[in-house]
């Protein structure tokens, strides 16, 4: 009965503890994520046990991890990706047979079964996506070289994990054969989602949100719409498959990625990102509260001693494997040791596998409490070296400089440096384009309006769409950077915010309306603050006095105003045909 | 994956398609997410979806009390509380009569009264936004009502909670709100600054902690007896700031409303039994008859008596018609007073449709009537003449001889008192024109002459002297300001103010004698700075402390008029 209906204590538990935990991190310097992983466990049924597992905080993180991917992929620029795609495949086939032997290796020393041994070896071959990708998202890496080979091979470990989960949910697979129809489908089934994916990237998203884009609130449930579109297909594939016999599934990270990789492509998407971000945030930090919940104490540490043993050793030995396959595909060796450093931990998958394998009966509670432990311990140790990963670079770098190759892959991306930004355009900034575009080698527009950056680009302007009160779009304007800055916006916070970016020898010129604002953007150090309206109002009072006083100089006067207002419009015509340059 | 993420995927997934549709043709989102949640309906269990759709309903209540500025509140509130008042009064009351003469027992049909008498800020305020950022009268004016109107919701929604309408519940409720409230005002943003001091710059943790908040006044609520409602709004002015001072947090705050915010109305749809399909003819005529009652008294007979209602408390025939027209749907809190009632089974599904599907109609035909608002005011007025208008105009005005050769002001805003300056210091006589009942106090006593009416109406002009007038200067930055201006063809001189350059030139064709165009002037002095700059060697420390110097010497010229806080954009 709906009468029922009342906000459930566990979400609210587990917010509070996160929350606590988190600002406990914050104020001691600790990475969230830890915070987030101990709240669960103090929270679960391990120490306190006064939350559990319940539908809605299993739903809210999935679809932390679901929303995690999303935001990856609106990241991806198709064209930085491609080339690094062979090098991904080289890595992570080997990385995943190797890290499983070892596994097996030291699961066998410990003294578990052979089967036991083989399905732990399967499920610590995974790096954790939820660790690496917040990490990098956090640290503002996840387009950097290195993120890339990291989300590469994390990505081609989900198609694996896939697979593996899907034999193990078939019970004991009946010969090799079987494991290879799975594999083939899941694959086939995995370049549709994407060569769907790219295709509307190309033909049908490009004119459906040409039309939102001015619209935020639109804009942003129609991407979510989209997503969960992907989210659906993936996790549903089975239903359109099952009338042609053939079983197979698709995880719902990958339908996520995939959904964001095609809204990347599209030159509207990086506002999306500050949009999807907070969402992200709050239900990805449910879903490391959540990872602990499921088991008892006892279960949990039955093996305790074991899985301290085994991630002391498995974490060194990722390094080593990763560090070698990465190598040996001849990226540079800060590329190689930092996309090695971030991969260290056993993944959450690890924990489904393992939970996949308990109920198909290859393994006991016991062992499952071994691999969540092992998991936990391992994300939350990998963390600090991720936080400290160029602090560390530079330590090692000296030892490990004889393994340095002549690095093959550069990043070729345009960085901003001593340009011109214009925040708006609008009759003020559009005056001074053509002075800046004679001064300066690079001028660069930002503009929330579609049409304008059309008619920009069209006139042969760099532009950026987005909102500069977002972090993302000032740091891709790279304003820190910038020699001189123009904004058009007459909100005091936006214009604030932008002279405190900038850098202090910056040129910084600023609209205001009122006279109070235009003193704290001074103080703030603005050069100068232009304020139209009261241009205007002091002018007129001028040319009030003067029509009744000097009729001929008054006609002069505004004959000059009106030669002005018309070269402006004139002007206006020629950015939209584009012929400014000439 | 789980049941509910696989219903609030396929929520979205129907609503993608119904937004778009609806972005076509500029029409607001709310209705058509409601729409697609009717649809929705027949695949997912929304039953599922009501505990998220719960959380939508506390972020839209909580983000409207942070919002909730208690210094400023005071002197726009006096204006139209009277008018916001009396239109629920009267407007409810019609709403609880044609229930009853539907056969509806008067303890739902005062839900119909609650459902008519409230306007959505949602709708309203997103359509009047261009007349909220030119602080026009009727946007400031509709933003109070609807102000007002929210605050009252709530209150009910208080009184609510308490499941039998006998005396007692009802003061335990009210007692148990008032102590939320008053802990929430003795917190006063001493929470948000020791979240921000803990969360040290780090928006994630910013927002988680917010909501952690926002979590524990709600379980208070829950505890207490009262509605969530209640504890989101206390959470919120407990927390209440200006979201430009951590912008990180506001952009995170409104990205998790409107995705929780989605689910609310897609579920509020997905509950509505759909006549015809799921429902006999005899029970559907009924109902769609219900409907059609509702959105008459939302949609006709609310904007009749609220501009009637404006009229009375002294705002002239236009602005009144054009802030009604503002107003003439079904508010979002009436969905959330409803939703509640429902599930305390205080509500029939029937009378909780009828609601629902009033709201998803009055809310697409309000934007058409904003669409066409100054139209549906000229065909209006033809037909009425608006009776004591004139009478008003005149008990209002002070024009004390029939000036001649006179310079006739329209606005008083800073530009419009510059102007004023300036005629006095010359000895011009001059006439002012302005219909913001918040200036007629600053006008009355600065102003020898002016007339207090709207300066679309011919009357005004008349009681202006216009035929007799040299010069007429408007500082209104409004579109059919300027056009009607220039259609009265007058004699006098016409200046003429826009933001728009193109649009400059079609007033300087038509006839303007001069056009102010601020942002061409504004370019003009950017390019001059620039240029010396670049080419005169101009250090930009130079050019600093040059314009620091200019702010001061403009400031000394007009300090005495006030503190320099005034918009000029009038």
């Amino acid at each position: 009965m709906v009468l029922e209906v009342q906000l459930t204590t566990d979400l609210a538990i587990i917010l509070l503890g996160a929350t606590v935990l988190g600002f406990l991190a914050k104020q001691t310097g600790q990475p969230t994520i830890v915070a987030y992983i101990i709240a669960g466990v103090i929270l679960g049924p391990a120490v306190l046990g006064i939350v559990g597992v319940t539908e809605l905080t299993d739903a809210l993180s999935e679809l932390g991890l679901a929303f995690l991917l999303f935001l990856l992929g609106i990241k991806m620029q198709l064209e930085d990706v491609r080339h690094i795609l062979v090098p991904i495949i080289k890595i992570s086939i080997p990385q995943m047979a190797a890290v499983a032997l070892a596994g097996m290796g030291i699961s066998v020393v410990l003294g578990f079964t052979l089967l036991e041994s083989v399905l732990i070896g399967l499920a610590v071959m995974y790096s954790s996506t939820a660790v690496v990708v917040k990490m990098l998202n956090d640290k503002d890496e996840a387009t950097s070289l290195h993120g890339k080979i990291d989300v590469g091979v994390l990505l081609v470990q989900d198609i694996v994990v896939v697979i593996l989960l899907a034999v193990l949910a078939a019970g004991r697979p009946d010969d090799i054969a079987e494991i290879a129809t799975t594999l083939a489908i899941v694959l086939v089934l995995a370049a549709l989602v994407t060569v769907a994916a790219i295709g509307a990237s190309q033909y049908v998203l490009p004119h459906v949100f040409r039309r939102i884009a001015d619209n935020t609130e639109v804009f942003f449930l129609i991407a979510l719409s989209w997503a969960f579109l992907f989210v659906f297909i993936s996790d549903e594939i089975n239903l359109f498959l099952a009338p042609f016999g053939i079983e197979a599934y698709l995880s719902i990270e990958m339908g996520a990625f995939l959904a964001g990789l095609a809204i990347a492509q599209l030159p509207y998407s990086k506002e999306l990102r500050d949009r999807v971000n907070p969402l992200t945030d709050l239900f990805v930090m449910i879903f490391f509260v959540t990872v602990a919940l499921t088991l008892e104490r006892n279960e949990l540490l039955f093996y305790w001693q074991e899985a301290l043993l085994a991630a002391a050793v498995l974490m060194p030995v990722k390094f080593v494997i990763f560090f070698s396959l990465i190598n040996w595909q001849r990226f540079s060796l800060e590329t190689t040791f930092l996309g090695s450093i971030n991969m260290i931990q056993i993944s959450e998958f690890g924990i489904i596998v393992g939970v996949a394998a308990q109920q198909g009966g290859f393994i006991g509670t016991e062992v499952l409490g071994f691999l969540t432990l092992l998991a936990l311990v391992t994300m939350g140790v990998s963390v600090y070296f991720i936080e400290f990963n160029h602090r560390l670079f530079e330590r090692v770098e000296p030892v490990l400089s004889r393994w340095a190759v002549d690095g093959e892959f550069q990043e070729s991306k345009k960085t901003y440096r001593d340009h011109a930004v214009v925040i708006g355009l609008d009759e003020v900034s559009n005056t001074a384009l053509p002075i800046l575009t004679d001064r300066y080698e690079d001028v660069l527009v930002v503009d929330r309006t579609v049409d304008h950056i059309e008619q920009l680009e069209a006139a042969g302007y760099d532009t950026l769409y987005g909102d500069v009160q977002n972090t993302t779009i000032r740091k891709d304007a790279a304003i820190k950077a910038a020699d001189f800055v123009l904004s058009s916006s007459v909100q005091t916070e936006i214009n604030k915010a932008v002279l405190r970016e900038a850098a202090d020898d910056a040129t910084v010129f600023v609209e205001a309306r009122r006279i109070d604002d235009a003193r704290e953007l001074y103080d703030e150090g603005a050069n100068s603050v232009l304020m139209g309206p009261h241009l205007a109002a002091v002018r007129l009072e001028r040319y009030l006095e003067m029509y009744f006083e000097d009729r001929t100089k008054f006609q002069h006067l505004i004959e000059g105003d009106k030669e002005m207002i018309e070269l402006k419009v004139d002007h206006s015509t020629a950015i939209v045909e584009g012929d400014l340059d000439e | 994956m789980s049941e509910l993420l696989t219903t609030i995927s396929l929520m979205f997934i129907i609503t993608g398609p119904f937004l778009l549709i609806g972005n076509r043709f500029d029409l607001p989102t709310v209705p058509f997410l409601i729409i697609a949640g009717i649809v929705a309906g027949f695949v997912i269990d929304e039953n599922l979806a009501l505990e998220l759709a719960r959380y939508g309903i506390a972020l839209l209540v909580f983000m409207f009390g942070i919002r909730i500025d208690l210094t400023n509140a005071r002197p726009i509130l006096r204006d139209s509380e009277v008018a916001a008042i009396g239109q629920i009064l009267v407007v409810g009351g019609l709403g609880i009569g044609v229930g009853i003469l539907f056969g509806i027992p008067l303890a739902e049909a005062v839900y119909l009264g609650i459902a008519v008498a409230f306007s959505s800020t949602i709708v309203g305020t997103a359509l009047l936004q261009t007349e909220i950022r030119q602080e026009l009268v009727r946007g400031r004016l509709a933003e109070t009502i609807h102000f007002i109107q929210d605050l009252v919701a709530i209150v009910i929604l208080l009184v609510l909670g308490a499941e039998t309408l006998t005396a007692d519940p009802i003061a335990t409720q009210l007692g148990y709100g008032v102590v939320l409230f008053a802990l929430a005002f003795l917190l006063d943003r001493y929470l948000l600054d020791v979240v921000g001091r803990l969360a040290d710059d780090s928006d994630e943790l910013m927002i988680i902690g917010i909501i952690s908040l926002l979590v524990l006044f709600v379980a208070a609520a829950t505890l207490a007896g009262v509605s969530i409602v209640v504890g989101a709004f206390a959470a919120g002015l407990a927390i209440r700031y200006n979201p430009v001072e951590h912008p990180g947090l506001f952009n995170g705050l409104v990205s998790i409303r409107d995705f929780f915010l989605a689910i609310f109305f897609v579920t509020v749809g997905a509950l509505v039994v759909v006549p015809f399909v799921e429902l006999g003819v005899a029970a559907s005529v009924e109902k769609l008859l219900l409907v059609v009652g509702l959105v008459i008294l939302t949609a006709v007979i609310k904007p009749v008596v609220t501009t009637a209602i404006l009229i009375k408390s002294g705002y002239e025939a236009r602005t009144s018609t054009l802030t009604s027209l503002s107003s003439d749907q079904i508010s979002e809190f009436a969905l959330i007073i409803a939703i509640e009632a429902l599930l305390l089974e205080m509500l029939t599904q029937n009378v909780f449709d009828a609601i629902i599907l009033a709201a998803a109609v009055t809310m697409i035909t309000s934007s058409l009537t904003q669409q066409y608002n100054e139209r549906i005011y000229r065909a209006v007025s033809s037909w009425i003449t608006f009776e004591g208008t004139h009478a008003k105009i005149d008990e209002r005005s002070s024009v004390p001889e029939r000036p001649t050769e006179h310079v006739i002001i329209v606005g008083y805003g800073r530009k419009g008192q510059l102007l004023v300056d300036a005629c006095e210091n010359s000895d011009l006589p001059y006439v002012v024109i302005d219909n913001d009942p918040a200036r007629l106090d600053s006008i009355s006593s600065a102003c020898d002459a002016y007339v207090f009416g709207d300066a679309m109406e011919m009357y005004t002009w008349d009681k202006a002297n216009v035929e007799a007038a040299t010069l007429v200067v408007s500082t209104v930055n409004s579109t059919p300001v300027s056009n009607r201006l220039l259609s009265f063809d007058f004699e006098a001189d016409l200046i003429l103010h826009t933001d728009d350059a193109a649009e400059g030139v079609t007033f300087f064709e038509r006839g303007a004698l001069y056009v102010s165009v601020s942002d061409v002037l504004a370019g003009e002095e950017l390019a001059q700075q620039l240029r010396r700059l670049f080419d005169d060697g101009l250090s930009p420390e130079q050019l600093r402390e040059e314009r620091i110097a200019e702010l001061n010497t403009y400031v000394a010229v007009v300090k005495d008029r006030d503190s320099g806080i005034v918009d000029v954009s009038q």
